[in-house]
């Protein structure tokens, strides 16, 4: 496929008998953090991103009240005291929701971190051996977990277990949420192994481990990148969707959590709006941040969207 | 067509068919430095001419296809000039009114990119759409129409009821052929349209082509980066580098007398394998980097001919040949008396050359060696290899090799001619380790003594591979894009020499010396898309050279390099032989190149070995009728 | 055919493997259902009288013996359809239960799937036709954020907003004042109480149809058969849709497929908020009150309806991409 208008010198690269030399292959590529930075909802995408992030490690600077201080008057609406009103256990919701950040994000970066491990594993190694036994089981496995519906089963899983803490819910929208990676993954690295330069690196008495790892994964980044940030948005989501359940965990205040607190208040049939509103903005926000961050990542993998 | 006629009627004038006015065609990215791929360029073209455009990667020839016909996307966009159609501006004609004329009056066939036929519609559809379009033909007077065109192209009818996957790449760039003429259009613009297929068939459809042309009688713009392919077939040649056209002559006066040196080196790259002594030229160095702008002729830092006001003064397109060629050439303009209008005055030039004055490689007769007194180092006997392969209930039996049986001899260069399906890359995996012959054995005789190659694995295909290395097919791919030059050769000398540090490093510099990348400690930081073709096919030698093997195969190590550097890779292998007494079977389709690196040659088709011997009594006088068509497909512009 | 076997071959195969994990996850979790059951039906802190457990047991049909007899007598009951007892609507059968609830997510989600799909896909279509265009960059825009929202959290600004703000919809339940049936009255007010649930779900799902039709139409319109069709003069319409969209679409069929356990996925917390009388405010109860029977029946139901589009899915891509047939296969 030639894209002409893409690439100036997107003149005959053909299989056989073509030639290729270029100017622009010369030049090659741009660092990432360039391409990254270059789009524009990639930057909005991380400002956002930071302010978060630092609303995070300075909650208690910035929230008033410790967030299990129940001393108030409960069901209170927002005021300068309470910008977003108390809630049935007399606890201050704002403050609540600033150290909710926290949850969020430790539960986008580790579910993320062992989403993408997951897959990265079960993608490297399923596409390094493609066609034998080992690729079968891999890929069999990939495809079920791909069509199970993720949340229901992570609800059942979820509602089965007794004790709920953030290291279970991490461990379990982690396991349930690999398998679109991972096929990608295996896609990409069977286009890859049958690059001549994985070959070449077999005439060069490089062993399977050093390949995969060493000759084809710093091929991959992009590709990791964009699942790490597409797996800790799922994450976050999922959390969220849990916690409105009533499964959150139980030893921490999440955004979820806040809002399931305020759905079984009636807080909308009592007028409190802004106990409903500004967790779900918030996470929303925060979502949309990551997405946009992965505009700029799809850049690194996709040239064809870079420009025009 | 409402738009505003320009120019005069052309049955009145018996102007051009089309006329290109000092176009440019800028790429303007937003993260990247603007780049003027077509700069002030000019031509005509008469109707029912024919045109051939050459140029190699990098030169602007298809955006400059692109931007005739009027695709050109974002972020390039023709920034100045026009092009002008039977009278009619179609510079900026919007695309309501250009409508009319697409496909009517101009159409095209893509590069064999395979990819041009629309993958989910039925190959008949695609006719359908472009004929009830563009006539009033309906039902089966379409049809009768499209039973017309495919036997134009010499397609049996019964193909048009198939999707494109279904064919082959050769019958579907017929069916582009014949899709192009299928509103009977006054200029069809031809981008490549046999790259990528196999000689043969790439030579039936420049027949098939040229027969259609005669008969039908529409002009054409052929581009190439090949000029043995279109110099038979054109009335007239461009030449274009770095943007610009540097050549334009009649094609018998181009090969005549070349006036640009560019256009010599692009001659002086082919030869006649049956000749005593073949003799071809390179053009070394690299294309200019277009982004970055240049002073003077873009071609100057690679010319063996330039002179001081070549690297200063930009020299303009003057008619300096007798009938009407055109150069834009310093030198040429003096010799011929034209320095002033060519602004450089009366500097002093050499005669007029009508060869490339670089680098050469040469060949003769009395080079052939007698080798049959060498040892043998890898024998092939009697080896077959069937592949099996599961389709539903049944096994389709594809015999991929048959009893072939040849002998590669220490420190010669075998060449194993054929075309692709011929079971060379079949035979070459055996030779590598990679496969077992089914039937038959591959030997090789090292010096630890022999030993049958079979299917290896692991830590035993480790181990041979210190005595066998391969040099690919295409550069770019070969060069993992993540590493330096540096850690990729370093790689194979800790794995078999166990270099490491100060010394490994010491290894690579010689390495690079070897292949000639100096200084090479310029290049040992260096990645390999920094690097030109050539040069990324030194360093992929440089690499196989690393372990110190006794055979080297070469997979087509030339076919992806722009044609006029194709000698210069030829000639480093060629040293590597007569320096080092390394052993290559050399792989290749095409046999110029044989008889210029190869001491024996064995013939391949359909997996049988059918012919053998010596290169130069092979070539030059063949005994089986396949290295005959192989031998008539190699293009000769010098032998017109 | 050969083709169509094979999928047929991977549907029954995911289908074990489906079921067996469903026979698995619950034996992960400590204790005895029937323990549970008379511990939920007595009280938190009562004691449990052995006897009581016993009866539960048999009432209930829990399998004993070894794991692998379970297993068997498991995919026996499945086989006649027999899902147990549900905890929390005891002594109704699960399968009665959700014979109820069936249809109501059935209905809701197959309008909502079917409209998202049809707006997403000519909204994607259109903007990467038009790309980088002022429609383009809304599109895009809008569609990343309403993409990231929650569904729950749109169903309670909903609520907020249409339910008491204006009282132009029910806010809860499935419907009120009328008797369930084929009757002008029950549908109008199914209609009206459905019509939320299903405009909160139809505000998220069809981005996922927007963003992936304009990604891959953009990477088409750069294919040489795309411009091959400019260059031939075809009508933008025809170039869009019979060359670019034809093919954009077909990597959407599979995701059509996969997306409805997403959608299923979201209905439970649609319906929960809701109180829409489907299956996803089972789910949702069955959570909450612990009705594991339910709950498994349930991860069931919805991994083999998803395991079914993607079937229907995966055979209509072997009509729609003639490529797939053969090398695939």
């Amino acid at each position: 496929m030639t894209v002409v208008g893409a690439d100036p010198m997107a003149e005959s690269a053909p299989e056989q008998t073509g030639v290729a030399d270029g100017a622009k292959r010369a030049s090659g590529p741009d660092p990432w953090y360039k391409i990254i930075w270059s789009s524009k909802k990639a930057r909005v995408g991380l400002i956002v991103l930071a302010i978060y992030i630092l609303v995070a490690i300075f909650a208690p600077l910035i929230a008033p009240y410790p967030p299990q201080q129940n001393t108030f008057t409960p069901l209170l609406n927002a005021s300068w005291s309470h910008p977003l009103g108390t809630n049935t256990g007399g606890q201050d919701v704002f403050s609540q929701l600033v150290y909710g950040s926290r949850v969020s994000l430790l539960v986008g970066v580790l579910g993320g971190t062992l989403a993408t491990a997951i897959a990265l594993v079960i993608g490297l190694i399923s596409g390094y051996t493609e066609g034998t036994i080992v690729d079968d089981v891999l890929s069999f496995l990939t495809n079920v977990a791909l069509v199970i519906p993720v949340l229901p089963l992570i609800i059942t899983l979820v509602a089965y277990s007794n004790v709920r803490g953030i290291g279970l819910i991490v461990g379990v929208i982690a396991i349930t949420s690999w398998a679109g990676a991972a096929r990608a993954k295996r896609a990409q690295i069977i286009t890859l192994r049958n690059r001549d330069f994985v070959t070449a690196a077999k005439f060069s008495g490089e062993g399977p481990w050093r390949i995969v790892f060493f000759e084809i994964m710093p091929n991959m980044t992009s590709l990791v990148a964009a699942a790490f940030v597409g797996a800790a948005t799922g994450a976050i989501g999922a959390e969220a969707g849990l916690a409105v359940l009533g499964l959150g965990s139980n030893d921490s205040v999440s955004w979820g959590t806040i809002l399931y607190q305020a759905d079984a208040a009636g807080a909308i049939s009592q007028g409190l709006f802004a106990w409903v509103f500004v967790p779900g903005l918030v996470l929303a926000v925060l979502i949309t941040a990551m997405s946009f961050i992965n505009f700029g990542v799809d850049l690194l993998s996709n040239p064809h969207l870079r420009e025009g | 067509m409402t738009a505003t006629v320009t120019t005069t009627d052309r049955a009145a004038t018996g102007g051009p068919l089309l006329s290109v006015e000092r176009l440019s065609v800028r790429y303007e990215p937003k993260r990247h430095a603007p780049t003027e791929a077509v700069s002030d360029v000019s031509f005509e073209i008469r109707p029912g001419e024919f045109i051939g455009l050459i140029g190699e990667s990098g030169s602007g020839k298809t955006t400059l296809g692109t931007a005739l016909l009027r695709l050109l996307e974002r972020p390039g966009r023709i920034s100045a000039g026009r092009i002008v159609f039977d009278g009619t501006d179609i510079t900026d004609l919007p695309e309501d009114d250009l409508r009319g004329m697409r496909w009517t009056e101009i159409s095209t066939v893509f590069q064999s990119s395979m990819n041009s036929l629309n993958p989910v519609l039925r190959v008949d559809e695609q006719f359908r759409d472009v004929i009830e379009y563009h006539t009033r033909r309906r039902g089966q007077q379409v049809s009768d129409r499209i039973d017309t065109l495919f036997d134009m192209v010499l397609i049996d009818r019964r193909f048009q009821r198939s999707y494109p996957h279904e064919l082959s790449g050769g019958m579907r760039q017929r069916i582009n052929l014949a899709l192009a003429l299928a509103i009977e259009p006054r200029f069809v613009l031809l981008d490549e349209p046999t790259t990528g297929l196999d000689v043969v068939v790439q030579k039936s459809i420049l027949d098939n082509i040229r027969r259609l042309q005669a008969e039908l009688g529409f002009a054409v713009l052929f581009i190439s980066h090949d000029i043995g392919t279109v110099l038979d077939l054109s009335d007239r040649i461009l030449v274009m580098y770095g943007g610009r056209i540097v050549e334009q002559q009649r094609a018998r006066d181009l090969l005549a007398d070349p006036l640009h040196p560019y256009t010599k080196g692009l001659l002086g790259s082919y030869g006649d394998p049956r000749a005593e002594t073949v003799t071809i030229t390179y053009v070394p160095g690299r294309p200019p980097d277009l982004t970055a702008g240049y002073t003077g002729c873009a071609f100057a830092p690679r010319c063996p001919e330039a002179i001081a006001g070549c690297r200063s003064v930009e020299p303009p397109l003057l008619r300096l040949g007798e009938h009407g060629g055109e150069a834009a050439c310093h030198v040429a303009a003096l010799q011929r008396g034209q320095g002033e209008r060519s602004g450089v005055g009366t500097e002093e030039v050499g005669p007029v050359v009508r060869g490339f004055a670089g680098p050469q490689f040469v060949k003769t007769a009395e080079d052939e060696r007698s080798l049959h007194d060498r040892e043998v180092l890898l024998s092939v006997d009697a080896v077959s290899k069937t592949y099996l392969r599961r389709r539903g209930l049944g096994t389709t039996r594809t015999e991929a090799v048959r009893d072939a049986s040849f002998v590669l001899r220490k420190g010669a260069v075998t060449a194993l001619v054929g075309q692709s399906g011929s079971g060379k890359s079949t035979l070459a995996r055996m030779i590598t380790g990679v496969e077992s012959p089914s039937t038959g054995s591959v030997t090789f005789h090292g010096e630890q003594g022999s030993f049958a190659v079979g299917s290896r694995r692991g830590r035993s295909l480790r181990d041979y591979r210190s005595h066998v290395q391969m040099v690919f097919q295409d550069p770019y791919s070969a060069l993992n894009p993540t590493k330096t030059l540096g850690y990729i050769l370093s790689r194979p000398l800790a794995n078999y020499r166990g270099l490491r540090g100060a010394e490994a490093r010491r290894a690579v510099l010689e390495l690079l010396e070897t292949v000639a990348l100096t200084p090479a400690e310029r290049y040992i930081d260096r990645f390999g898309y920094e690097l030109s073709g050539g040069q990324r096919q030194r360093v992929v030698i440089a690499r196989a050279l690393a372990v110190e093997p006794e055979l080297i195969i070469a997979d087509e190590p030339i076919a992806s390099l722009d044609v006029s550097i194709r000698a210069e890779i030829l000639e480093l292998l060629n040293s590597l032989v007569r320096d080092r007494g390394v052993t290559i079977l050399y792989i290749t389709h095409d046999l110029l190149s044989a008889r210029m690196i190869a001491d024996d040659v064995v013939v391949l088709n359909q997996g049988r070995v059918v012919e053998q011997g010596p290169a130069l009594e092979v070539i030059r006088n063949p005994q089986d009728d396949y290295t005959r068509l192989l031998l008539d497909a190699v293009p000769n512009p010098t032998a017109g | 055919m050969k083709y169509f076997l094979r999928k047929v071959g991977f549907f029954v195969l995911t289908l074990w493997a489906v079921v067996t994990l469903n026979f698995f996850i619950p034996r992960l979790q400590p204790g005895d259902p029937a323990e549970l059951m008379v511990q939920k039906l007595a009280g938190k802190n009562a004691q449990l009288n052995p006897a009581q457990v016993a009866a539960i047991r048999d009432m209930l049909g829990t399998p004993t013996g070894s794991l692998w007899s379970q297993y068997w007598q498991y995919l026996g009951q499945l086989a006649h359809g027999n899902f147990g007892v549900s905890y929390t609507y005891f002594p109704f059968g699960v399968m009665q239960v959700i014979g109820q609830a069936f249809w109501w997510t059935v209905i809701l989600v197959t309008i909502v799937q079917v409209l998202s799909f049809g707006i997403g896909v000519l909204l994607g279509a259109f903007a990467a036709w038009k790309r980088n265009g002022r429609f383009d960059t809304a599109v895009t825009l809008v569609s990343t954020f309403v993409g990231t929202l929650q569904p729950f959290w749109i169903a309670l600004l909903l609520i907020y907003g249409l339910g008491y703000g204006l009282g132009w919809f029910a806010t809860s339940g499935g419907y009120e004042d009328s008797t369930p049936g084929f009757n002008w009255g029950f549908v109008y007010d199914a209609i009206s109480h459905g019509f939320l649930p299903a405009l909160t779900l139809m505000i998220v799902t069809p981005v996922g149809w927007v963003l992936g039709m304009r990604n891959t139409m953009v990477l088409n319109l750069g294919e040489d058969y795309v411009r091959l069709a400019k260059a031939k003069g075809l009508p933008d319409k025809v170039v869009a849709l019979r060359y670019a969209a034809r093919n954009a679409l077909l990597p959407s069929v599979t995701g059509f497929a996969l997306a409805l356990g997403g959608v299923l996925g979201g209905t439970i917390l649609v319906e929960t908020v809701f109180d829409y009388p489907g299956l996803g405010r089972l789910m949702g109860e069955a959570v909450g009150y612990k009705d594991y029977p339910m709950l498994q029946a349930l991860m069931l139901l919805t991994a083999v309806a998803t395991l079914l589009a993607n079937l229907v899915a995966d055979l209509l891509y072997g009509v729609l991409d003639p490529r797939a047939r053969r090398a695939q296969a």
